[in-house]
């Protein structure tokens, strides 16, 4: 994964994360080894939790301590209605921007 | 001598952690440290080592710093159960992740509110009078 990749993705990972969640609940290493099988290979597992506790203590999702057969408690996080708002509005932020590089990128700005 | 975080606390408790601090505090640290201490050797030192370059942001006390730590130690104790290779937590760049980590409590707010007063010292020192707001980002 490239050092250009690396900085995009910094930007729309809480959104990328966000998204996953709204499939399904999931646990940080879940969203981590999903990551990784897409291709975004230098995703560490620090930056996967440092924005989960982010986004839980923003009160975007909700958090369920599941007892685990190895090691601490997993925390399985899922997102809450006011998460799904902000997943909303990231998604309308993406589209703006997308579209607006498309049109960079075919010359006509 | 009841020390429950949700009970009140006797007046005498009130005394006496303005001399010694949080007792509280004091025990949950001690408790991260046993964490810590039970961790695979090479683990224990990448935290180690991140504990040390905590140091730079500026006082680590206060409930918010313990549940920093807390939350380290759970995912070091995760990252060990899970068996993900330390390279995986820390990633390319270990300092990237410190940065997003801290940044979620009152210790990388502490940096912040010192990164706005500077700011804020520059803009005045140029002549923008501006009446900015407190911020935390």
């Amino acid at each position: 994964m490239g050092k250009q990749m690396t900085e995009m993705l910094k930007g729309t990972l809480e959104g990328v994360v966000l998204a996953i969640l709204s499939a399904r609940p999931a646990y940080g290493y879940e969203i981590t080894a999903w990551l990784r099988d897409q291709g975004f290979s230098d995703i560490a597992e620090g930056t996967i939790y440092a924005l989960l506790v982010r986004v839980e203590q923003r009160g975007l999702v909700d958090v369920e301590k599941v007892p685990s057969e190895k090691g601490p408690p997993r925390k399985v996080y899922s997102l809450n209605a006011q998460g799904r708002e902000y997943l909303e509005e990231f998604w309308r932020t993406w589209s703006f921007l997308a579209e607006r590089l498309e049109q960079l990128r075919k010359g006509g700005n | 001598m009841a020390t429950g975080s949700g009970e009140p606390k006797s007046r005498y408790l009130q005394y006496l952690e303005i001399i010694t601090g949080s007792l509280e505090d004091k025990r949950r640290y001690r408790q991260y440290k046993a964490r810590i201490k039970q961790l695979p050797e090479n683990y224990r030192t990448a935290v180690e080592a991140l504990e040390r370059y905590l140091m730079h942001f500026g006082p680590a006390d206060g409930a918010g710093a313990m549940a920093m730590y807390e939350d380290l130690a759970d995912l070091f104790e995760q990252s060990v159960a899970d068996g993900t290779p330390i390279r995986d937590i820390f990633g390319e760049d270990p300092v990237e992740f410190v940065e997003a980590f801290v940044a979620n409590y009152p210790i990388g707010q502490y940096r912040a509110r010192e990164r706005n007063r500077f700011t804020s010292a520059v803009e005045r020192a140029a002549g923008e009078d501006t009446a900015r707001k407190d911020r935390t980002d």
